[in-house]
C-alpha cells in the first residue's frame, strides 16, 4: 500500500508542475498577442490607403455597357471585356458588375479564335477566358433595360444579378461604348439613348440616393456631348472626344481579322496597368493622361481631382480599422430614443430596426441567466462520482 | 535501469518531442485523424461558447460529450500543453495495455516494453494524438476500463466505461464483454474452450452498477448544459448521421447520395449492423472474454458511423495481447499490406479530392474501402486464429478447413 502514501504527494507535484506550465503557456500567449498586434499595426499604416482617400465610398459598382452588335464592332466589345477585367483585377466582385454585351463576339461562327476575345495585335491576353459573368447579353441590351438597370425601377422578376443594387455610399463606375452621335448613342442599330435620356436617369439616381459619386466615361464619337447635360452633382465624366469629332479605333490584329481595341480604351486600360489596390494616384493623373482630344468634365464633381483616387471609382478597396482594445460580447437593451437617426448618418428613421434588436437581446439575458446557473452542480456530481469510486477501490 | 525501460524512455522523449515541434498544427482538422465528434478546433469552439455564456450545442459544430468542457473550458489554448497531456494521455493508455498484458499472462514481464512501445508508435495512434483528437482519450478510457476488468476491479473498469461509453456512444456495446471479463479472468482460455457459467445474481448488481454509473454522468451532463440538447448533438450524431464531414469510415459516403425517403431505413440498417455482433462473438469467445472484447473493438472500429485512423489502431495494437494466435493467422502479411496500401492512399487520394481538386470523393471513398477490408480481412483472420487454437495440431495429412 506504499502507493497510497506517495499518492497526494505525486498529486501536489503534478498539480504544481500543471500550474507552472500554464503560467508559462498563458505568458506566451501574452506575448504572441501583443506582438501581433504590433504587427497587424505597421501592415495598416504601410498601406493606409483609407488614409489618403477623402471619399466617403464605402461599396463600389460598375456599370459596363458595349452597346453595338455584329461582328465588325469586335472591338467594343472588346473595350468594355478590358474594363470589365480591370475593375475586377481592383476588387470589384462580379456580384457588383453589371456587365451588358451587346452581342457574343467570343462564340461568334466568325471568330477563329473560338471562346477568347483579345484587345491587342498580337493576341497577348484573353479577355474573356472562364471566370466571366456576362449579365446583360444580346438583345437584352436595350435602352430600355440600361436605364431601368440604372435607375431601379426593374420589374420584380429581375433576378439579383440583374440589378443595380446601390445605395448612398456607392461609387458607381459607368462605361458606354459604341457608335454614337451628337447626343446619341445607337443602341443594336435600331435605336438611339439620347444624351437627356441619361441625364435624367442620374438624377433619379441622385434622388433615389442610389450613388455617392459617379464616374461616366464614354468611348464613342462625339462622346463628349453624351455628358454635356448632366445636372446631378458628384459626376465626373470624361469622353474620348470632342462634339463634331470621331474616336477611332487603335489596331488591327491581322488573324482576327477586325479592330480590336479603340484608342481611348486602349490608352485607358495602359495607364491602367500600372494601378493595383493599393495605389494611391488620383484622377488628376489620369485625366493628364488622357492625350489627343479627350475631355474631362469635372464641374460638376464636388472634390478636386488631384485628391480622387483612381480606385475611388475602378476598385473595390474596402478600408480596414485597427481596434485596439478587444471587443466584449455583453449584451445590453438599446433605448429607441436616445439615437437620434441623424446622429447615425441615416436618412431613415432607425426605429424599426433597433426594435427588433432590443427584443432579441431580452431573449439572450434569458438564455444566459439559465444556461449559466447549473454548470457547478454538474461538475460536483462527476468529482462524487469519482470520489465514490476511489472510495470503493480503496475499501476493497 | 533495463535496456528496455530506457528504450520506452527514448520512445516517450521522441514522442513528446515530435509533440512539442508543434507539427500536428496542420493536422488538426485532417479528416483522417479528426472526426466531428474528436476534433480539436470543435472542441475549442464550444468550450468558447460555453464559457461565453451560450449553449455549446446551438452552433451545430460542437459534438463533443459534454464531460469534456469544465476541464478544456480552464485549459489554456496553448500547443505545448495539449501536446504534454496528449502525450501523457498515450502514456496512461501503454501503461493500460501493459497491465491488461500482465494479467492475461501473468507477470511474462519482458514483453511488456514491446507492447507499450507498439502503443506509442503505433502511426494510426500517434498520428491523431499529434492532431490532438480526442480519439486518444476515447482509447485511454477504453484501454483502463478492459484493464481495470482484468484485475477485477469493478468499480473503476465500470466507471471508466460509462465514461468512455459517454464519449462515444458505440463503446456501450462493449459492456457484454467487459461483464464476462470482470466475472471470469483475463487468462488466455483460447486453447481449451468451456461454456461460461454464472448466475444471475453475479451478473444483476454489476449490470445496474453500470448503468447507476452511466445515468448519473448523464445526469451531470444534463444539469451542467441546462438542457438535453447535448444528447441529440452528440449520441444522436451517430444515429441521425447530420454531418456529412468525410471520415475513414464506411457511412458517409452512403448518406451524402441517399433520397432522403430512405434515409430513415438506412440509419436504423447501419446502427442495428453494429448491434448485431455484440451477442454472436460474445457466445462464441465465452471462454475467453479478452479476445471477444478484442474482436468487438475491432468490429466497433470498422463498422462505427464516424471512426478515425485510432480507433482501428487500438485493435491492431491489441493484436500483440494474443501472441499465441499469431502462427495460426492465416494471411497476415495480406493484411497487413493492405493496412499500408490504405494508409497510404487515405491521405493522397483526400488530397487529390480536396487540395488538388483532380479527383473527387470517389477516389477518398475507395481508399476508406481498401481501409474497411483491411480491417476486415484483420478482424476475420483474428476470429480464425482464436477458434483454431482450439483444434491444436493436427497431422501431416490433416487439414482444418471452415465449412
Amino acid at each position: 500500500m506504499r502507493f497510497l502514501f506517495y499518492l497526494p504527494l505525486s498529486l501536489i507535484f503534478s498539480l504544481f508542475s500543471l500550474l507552472a506550465l500554464t503560467a508559462c503557456a498563458a505568458d506566451l500567449e501574452a506575448f504572441q498577442r501583443a506582438s501581433a498586434r504590433a504587427r497587424i499595426g505597421q501592415f495598416f499604416d504601410r498601406n493606409a490607403v483609407g488614409a489618403s482617400s477623402e471619399s466617403k465610398h464605402t461599396n463600389n459598382w460598375a456599370v459596363l455597357v458595349c452597346s453595338s452588335r455584329y461582328w465588325f464592332n469586335y472591338r467594343h466589345m472588346s473595350n468594355t471585356l478590358g474594363m470589365y477585367r480591370t475593375v475586377k483585377r481592383l476588387g470589384i466582385p462580379d456580384s457588383n458588375i453589371i456587365l451588358m454585351l451587346a452581342d457574343d463576339a467570343a462564340c461568334n461562327p466568325r471568330n477563329r479564335f473560338p471562346g477568347c476575345v483579345y484587345a491587342d495585335a498580337g493576341r497577348h491576353l484573353d479577355l474573356y477566358g472562364e471566370n466571366i459573368e456576362v449579365d446583360y447579353r444580346g438583345y437584352e441590351v436595350t435602352v430600355e433595360n440600361l436605364l431601368r438597370v440604372l435607375t431601379g425601377r426593374v420589374e420584380p422578376s429581375v433576378p439579383r444579378s440583374k440589378r443595380l443594387l446601390s445605395d448612398d455610399r456607392s461609387n458607381i463606375f459607368v462605361y458606354m461604348t459604341g457608335h454614337g452621335g451628337n447626343e446619341f448613342l445607337k443602341f443594336q442599330d435600331n435605336e438611339e439613348m439620347s444624351t437627356f435620356d441619361v441625364a435624367d436617369a442620374f438624377e433619379q439616381m441622385w434622388q433615389k440616393k442610389r450613388y455617392n459619386e459617379m464616374f461616366f466615361m464614354v468611348d464613342t464619337c462625339q462622346a463628349k456631348s453624351m455628358y454635356s447635360k448632366l445636372y446631378s452633382p458628384n459626376i465626373l465624366a470624361t469622353g474620348s472626344s470632342q462634339v463634331g469629332e470621331n474616336s477611332y479605333s487603335y489596331e488591327n490584329d491581322m488573324d482576327v481579322g477586325v479592330a480590336v481595341i479603340d484608342g481611348f480604351t486602349h490608352f485607358t486600360l495602359e495607364f491602367m496597368e500600372n494601378i493595383n489596390k493599393t495605389s494611391a494616384t488620383n484622377m488628376q493623373e489620369f485625366a493628364n493622361k488622357i492625350r489627343s482630344h479627350a475631355d474631362v468634365r469635372s464641374d460638376l464633381f464636388h472634390r478636386p481631382l488631384d485628391r480622387t483616387l483612381i480606385t475611388d471609382f475602378f476598385g473595390g478597396v474596402a478600408h480596414a480599422e485597427v481596434i485596439e482594445s478587444p471587443i466584449t460580447t455583453s449584451v445590453t437593451t438599446v433605448s429607441v430614443e436616445s439615437i437620434a437617426p441623424e446622429e447615425l448618418g441615416l436618412r431613415e428613421p432607425v426605429a424599426d430596426l433597433l426594435i427588433n434588436v432590443s427584443a432579441a437581446a431580452d431573449d439572450v439575458e434569458d438564455h444566459y441567466a439559465h444556461f449559466g446557473g447549473k454548470q457547478q452542480d454538474g461538475w460536483a456530481i462527476v468529482a462524487g462520482l469519482v470520489g465514490y469510486v476511489v472510495m470503493r477501490e480503496r475499501r476493497q | 535501469m533495463s535496456a528496455g525501460r530506457w528504450t520506452l524512455l527514448y520512445i516517450v522523449a521522441a514522442r513528446l518531442l515530435l509533440a512539442l515541434s508543434l507539427i500536428g498544427e496542420s493536422l488538426k482538422e485532417d479528416h483522417q485523424l479528426a472526426s466531428p465528434l474528436n476534433a480539436y478546433p470543435r472542441l475549442r469552439e464550444g468550450t468558447y461558447l460555453f464559457n461565453h455564456g451560450i449553449s455549446p450545442y446551438s452552433g451545430g459544430t460542437f459534438r463533443h460529450s459534454p464531460l469534456f468542457l469544465p476541464f478544456f473550458s480552464w485549459l489554456p489554448d496553448s500547443p505545448y500543453l495539449n501536446a504534454s497531456l496528449w502525450t501523457l494521455v498515450d502514456c496512461i493508455s501503454a501503461w493500460a495495455l501493459v497491465s491488461i498484458w500482465n494479467a492475461r499472462s501473468g507477470g511474462v514481464r519482458s514483453r511488456g516494453v514491446l507492447l507499450a512501445s507498439m502503443y506509442l508508435i503505433n502511426p494510426y495512434l500517434f498520428l491523431p494524438s499529434l492532431a490532438t483528437s480526442t480519439a486518444s482519450f476515447d482509447n485511454a478510457l477504453l484501454l483502463l476500463a478492459i484493464k481495470f476488468a482484468c484485475e477485477r476491479r469493478t468499480p473503476p473498469c465500470l466507471f471508466s466505461l460509462a465514461f468512455a461509453s459517454q464519449l462515444s456512444l458505440p463503446s456501450i456495446l462493449l459492456l457484454p464483454p467487459i461483464l464476462l471479463l470482470l466475472l471470469s479472468d483475463a487468462k488466455s482460455h483460447l486453447a481449451s474452450p468451456k461454456s461460461f457459467s454464472t448466475s444471475y445474481s453475479a451478473v444483476a448488481p454489476v449490470v445496474l452498477e453500470f448503468f447507476a454509473y452511466f445515468a448519473t454522468l448523464t445526469g451531470a451532463a444534463t444539469i451542467a448544459t441546462g438542457g438535453w440538447s447535448w444528447a441529440a448533438n452528440t449520441w444522436g450524431a451517430g444515429l441521425i448521421l447530420p454531418d456529412l464531414t468525410p471520415n475513414p469510415g464506411l457511412w458517409w459516403y452512403f448518406f451524402t447520395e441517399m433520397f432522403d425517403h430512405f434515409r430513415p431505413f438506412f440509419l436504423m440498417v447501419f446502427s442495428m449492423h453494429l448491434l448485431i455482433y455484440v451477442a454472436p462473438v460474445c457466445i462464441k469467445f465465452q471462454h475467453d472474454p479478452l479476445y471477444a472484447t478484442f474482436i468487438l473493438v475491432g468490429l466497433i472500429a470498422m463498422f462505427k458511423p464516424y471512426p478515425t485512423l485510432a480507433d482501428a489502431g487500438l485493435f491492431l495494437t491489441m493484436f500483440t495481447l494474443f501472441p499465441e494466435t499469431y502462427r495460426y493467422l492465416r494471411y497476415p502479411i495480406v493484411t497487413a499490406l493492405l493496412h499500408l496500401h490504405a494508409f497510404l492512399l487515405l491521405p493522397l487520394f483526400h488530397h487529390l479530392w480536396v487540395g488538388a481538386g483532380t479527383g473527387n470523393a470517389n477516389f477518398f471513398y475507395a481508399s476508406s474501402l481498401v481501409f474497411g477490408v483491411a480491417n476486415g480481412g484483420a478482424i476475420l483472420d483474428a476470429i480464425w486464429a482464436g477458434l483454431r487454437i482450439a483444434v491444436g495440431e493436427v497431422g501431416e495429412d490433416y487439414a482444418v478447413m471452415q465449412e
